[in-house]
């Protein structure tokens, strides 16, 4: 099954082995370093009142009780957070949408339950909660907004007061012949679909210790970040507290400053030439439109950053999960780090499970209605989607959920041959908590599609699976790209998944299965589901979304020997469980020909590793991340190699390293290591410690495909008496390249597919029609056990391209995949449409007939 | 045990003496502290991970006198003369892993491993309990601790695993438990 190529893997050969986890040997011992655990001599420890209103203006404030509470060191306003902080800004806009700016704290509205009103740090957690029951707010009830229907209303209450109702965002965009192709199909079938709220749920909530510098005043920030860097630039920027004016003359005046300064502008126009070039104002006019104090802010803020010259440290050490929620920045990242930085004190604040609840962290609450187009023979033609996006009450930052629509407009038609796509919608805003990335942000388009090509299968009289390989791209006929703009290669390989998962189905056993079920009062089903996803995607595949959108997106990386012979790598991500430091040290090991101890990776220390503005996420790590570890690894190699041949008085070509024996080939007895080569280049340089080797680089990967695929195929029993669904059989076939480690891949394949599981059985996060929230806690979130989570069977096909690091991500298609495999499965056991992605048994059993809706 | 009063006032502590991992503290202590936090903040053993402080997610599983129990849902003062152990007293005193942290690393059980203290405490009563547990009874007795990472199979397999290595040195035979490296 893996033929993988000889240039895949060099040295010892770690790629593609089932290497166990370095991680485990702390964090199975418990001496892993969470954020919880970060707890510096006198910490003190921040508690957040938050609203219980999902819309009300707040009238008064007292806190003169609450602050005189023995341990209490300070209670913050909002207005007194605010007043030394600068607001969040849209970084990405788009033609047609307003984001609106907003502050770390909450102080004359609130607009969702758990938004934040004070802060109160005290010496405990303790005292700071009893404090939080001692502040007297008085409110004024708004109506609230709490589902999509009321968000669309033109009369309706408004979350801001410059958007239009409560609509933030109005886009569209076609590609193809659109009404051509719909006038002229045989049949044109319309459905409307919906997914309720989601949340990701990682296991270990948010968190940030922030240490202040008695001395320097210097900020050391330990936070469970996804993407240290971006915080640590949004912190510096938001703590700001001069004038423009003023930094502006710091600046001026500071020579090493302005050249720095100098020196990294010319670097970052010359590397963002062809993306700036692209980029239209669209975007910025519909803000300014808006809002025009986005000037003044961002002027500020920019000359915070110039005349800066003490950033904080941000460092991420062991982070419990994340699924996309610890990306963004929040406004509770902000406000603690304003507070520690006006006490002067250390302070730790740790999210509750509850906290995490109402604003940790949501997703995917979108309603759809599609229609495809579509000849009698099975032919599609053209896809047309409307959507809504509930975005909740504040805009994610520094990428908003306006991103999801522009990746849908990329996915939507899939891995079929199409001739039109249109895709229209609004982004609205609720009184309800953050919409954030979750694992495969985009999957609903997944989800939508998969689901609708059987409705229109079962509309047309023939299979599913037959619809699909009518209309599937199949190598020999593939274009060079989708209709929607991003490029194709021959890692568009859904068909090979998808043949091979029909290979994989014995249907005549499934015929069987389904009578012995129906015989016992329950139904059995079978669903398929498969998909393409940009890991990390065709060079243009930001640039097709929107033009110019592709800047920050290289991995940098550095790779060191130090003066003593010891290899360090440096990484810009930020791991959270997908095993970058086993991963990292078999590609690096491979390289250098040494045993994997003898490598050491860092991470998630802003002072250490280069900036990266997505640190992990977007499925990255294995391609691009693991990429530069492997090109900064060979370089150095190289020059090892050559400071080794003069020593060995040899040439460099015949220079082997073998189990860190570095010796002219056939003589490994004569052989010398890296710490021999690295001592004498330290001697040479006068120097005793420090790296001897360096070599740094910003790596974009290979190829015009970059495509992660898979299919997935669902059995599910559905017993009719109680609702309940159990999963027989679970199959996922996918194509992510070469493997580094096949323990890792199927860890997040099982795991991405179990949250799908969850999405459809168990997970619901449930705002009632006055935009209260009803799930609080885990008994009312139903977080899968492993009494729910099936067996899943996974098949890698493992195409390889011409390019080296050609693996691609696979984070998230497990959850991409599952909903709309186990929702096709569901209809097909019941023989109706399922419309809906959550399915708990009362609906199963109304679905079923059993039970009136 | 005895149940002092919780009912005493804010910031008036109680004497307590307790076994940690085989070693005795006697500790002044708030009535109302919570267990994980006694154990967290003022033992120092930080291995116990709070997920949910409520009852649910079983991240804090300890054992108190042998039994699971969850930290979070405690009181400190309600551990008054108790014997617990945590993550950080399976491994032996030399650094050697627990067989069932080995085998959980064996099976690459878990990912970002945050859950993982309260399943290793789980299984370690589990295996005590019932030394060969069908597939279905470890999914049961495990399903008072919530991952969100893996999906579940690997930790199963890890249990799996641990009955292997729990069995083998039962037998006397240290087995191959510190292979490392490449499986």
């Amino acid at each position: 099954m893996t033929d993988t190529k000889d240039t895949q893997t060099s040295g010892l050969g770690f790629m593609g082995q089932r290497v166990q986890r370095v991680e485990d040997d702390r964090l199975l011992v418990g001496k892993g370093e969470f954020v919880a655990d970060v707890l510096p001599e006198g910490v003190l420890h921040a508690a957040f009142l938050r609203s219980p209103f999902p819309h009300a203006t707040i009238n008064s404030i007292n806190v003169t009780a609450a602050a005189r509470l023995p341990g209490v060191h300070k209670v913050f306003t909002g207005a007194e957070l605010n007043a030394i902080t600068n607001p969040f800004l849209p970084m990405f806009m788009a033609d047609g949408v307003y984001t609106p700016l907003y502050k770390c704290m909450s102080d004359e509205k609130v607009r969702h339950v758990g938004d934040l009103v004070a802060l109160v740090v005290a010496e405990s957690r303790y005292v700071a909660e009893d404090a939080l029951e001692l502040i007297e707010i008085d409110y004024t009830e708004l109506t609230p907004v709490g589902t999509i229907d009321q968000a669309l209303e033109p009369n309706r209450e408004q979350l801001w007061e410059k958007a239009d109702g409560n609509v933030l965002g109005n886009l569209s965009d076609s590609f193809g012949p659109v009404d051509q192709v719909f006038s002229r199909a045989d049949h044109v079938i319309t459905r409307t679909f919906e997914c309720p709220r989601q949340t990701n749920q990682p296991m270990e909530t948010r968190g940030t210790v922030v240490k202040v510098d008695k001395a320097t005043g210097h900020l050391e920030i330990h936070n469970t970040s996804q993407a240290p860097h971006a915080l640590k630039w949004a912190l510096a920027a938001m703590l700001t507290d001069e004038g423009g004016i003023k930094n502006f003359g710091k600046f001026v005046r500071n020579a090493d400053r302005r050249q720095a300064f100098t020196a990294a502008a010319k670097d970052f126009l010359s590397k963002n030439k062809e993306s700036l070039k692209a980029q239209d104002n669209a975007g910025q006019v519909s803000q300014l439109k808006k809002d025009k104090s986005l000037l003044k802010h961002q002027g500020k803020m920019a000359m915070g950053l110039l005349a800066s010259t003490d950033y904080p440290t941000v460092k991420a050490g062991d982070i419990g999960g994340a699924f996309g929620s610890k990306g963004p920045i929040t406004r509770e990242d902000v406000a603690v780090a304003a507070a520690a930085k006006k006490l002067g004190k250390s302070v730790q604040w740790i999210e509750d499970r509850v906290e995490n609840l109402m604003d940790g962290g949501q997703a995917r609450e979108e309603q759809f209605t599609i229609s495809m187009a579509v000849d009698s023979d099975g032919t599609l033609r053209g896809m047309k989607v409307d959507f809504v996006l509930d975005q909740g009450a504040y805009p994610g930052f520094p990428i908003s959920s306006l991103i999801i629509p522009l990746l849908w407009k990329l996915y939507m038609p899939g891995p079929y041959n199409i001739e039109a796509f249109e895709l229209n919608g609004q982004i609205v805003a609720t009184n309800k908590g953050r919409v954030v990335p979750y694992r495969g942000p985009w999957a609903n388009e997944t989800w939508l599609r998969e689901r609708m090509l059987d409705v229109v299968a079962r509309e047309l009289n023939i299979t599913p699976a037959d619809l699909r390989a009518k209309n599937v791209m199949r190598e020999g006929s593939m274009p060079d790209a989708f209709i929607t703009g991003p490029t194709i290669d021959e890692t568009m390989s859904v068909a090979k998944t998808f043949d091979r998962a029909l290979e994989m189905i014995d249907f005549d056993q499934l015929e069987e299965d389904k009578a012995a079920a129906e015989a016992k009062g329950h139904r059995l089903g079978l669903g398929i589901a498969s998909y393409h996803e940009a890991a990390p995607g065709p060079p243009n595949f930001f640039s097709s979304a929107q033009p110019g959108s592709d800047m920050l997106l290289s991995e940098d990386g550095r790779a060191e020997i130090q003066a003593d012979g010891r290899i360090v790598m440096y990484t810009s991500q930020s791991p959270h469980g997908q095993s970058h430091e086993t991963t990292y040290k078999q590609v690096a090991a491979d390289e250098f020909g040494v045993p994997l101890e003898d490598v050491e990776i860092v991470w998630g220390d802003t002072d250490r590793t280069q900036f990266s503005f997505l640190g992990t996420g977007g499925s990255r790590g294995g391609p691009l991340g693991a990429g530069v570890m492997r090109m900064t690894a060979r370089e150095l190699r190289r020059q090892v190699t050559d400071v080794a041949a003069d020593m060995l008085e040899a040439a460099s070509s015949d220079i082997e390293i073998i189990d860190g024996n570095i010796h002219v080939a056939g003589v490994p007895a004569k052989g010398i290591t890296y710490a021999d080569v690295a001592a004498k280049v330290a001697t040479d340089k006068r120097t005793t410690s420090g790296p001897v080797f360096t070599e740094q680089m910003q790596y974009d990967g290979v190829g015009n495909g970059g495509w992660s695929v898979a299919t997935h195929v669902a059995w599910v029993d559905i017993d009719l008496e109680t609702g309940l669904v159990e999963i027989p059989r679970y199959l996922v076939v996918e194509d992510c390249g070469p493997i580094i480690n096949p323990g890792v891949v199927d860890g997040q394949i099982r795991g991405g597919v179990a949250q799908g599981v969850g999405a459809v059985f168990y997970e619901r996060h449930h705002y009632d029609e006055q935009a209260n929230l009803l799930s609080t806690t885990y008994m009312d979130y139903l977080v899968p056990t492993a009494m729910e989570i099936p067996h899943i069977d996974i098949e890698h096909m493992e195409t390889l391209t011409d390019g080296e690091n050609d693996a691609r991500g696979t984070g998230e298609g497990g959850m991409i995949g599952a909903p709309a495999a186990l929702t096709n499965a569901v209809s097909d056991a019941l023989g109706v449409e399922v419309y809906e992605q959550y399915l708990p048994p009362y609906r199963i059993l109304e679905l079923a007939g059993v039970i009136d809706r | 045990m005895s149940l002092p009063s919780v009912n005493a006032p804010i910031g008036q502590t109680l004497p307590i003496s307790v076994t940690i991992n085989e070693t005795a503290h006697s500790l002044d202590i708030e009535p109302r502290r919570s267990l994980a936090d006694v154990i967290r903040e003022d033992v120092g053993l930080t291995g116990t991970h709070l997920g949910c402080e409520h009852g649910v997610c079983g991240a804090c599983t300890i054992l108190v006198d042998g039994e699971p129990s969850r930290a979070c849902l405690m009181l400190g003062v309600h551990a008054d003369g108790a014997e617990i152990t945590t993550i950080e007293g399976l491994a032996e005193p030399d650094g050697t892993k627990h067989p069932i942290q080995e085998a959980m690393k064996q099976a690459m059980s878990f990912q970002c491993a945050f859950c993982s203290p309260g399943f290793l405490m789980s299984t370690v009563a589990l295996l005590r309990d019932n030394p060969n547990p069908t597939e279905a009874e470890i999914r049961e007795e495990l399903s008072g601790n919530l991952c969100r990472c893996t999906g579940y199979t690997s930790i199963v397999e890890g249990v799996e695993t641990a009955v292997t290595l729990l069995g083998s040195s039962a037998l006397g035979s240290t087995g191959d438990q510190a292979t490392g490296g490449v499986a």
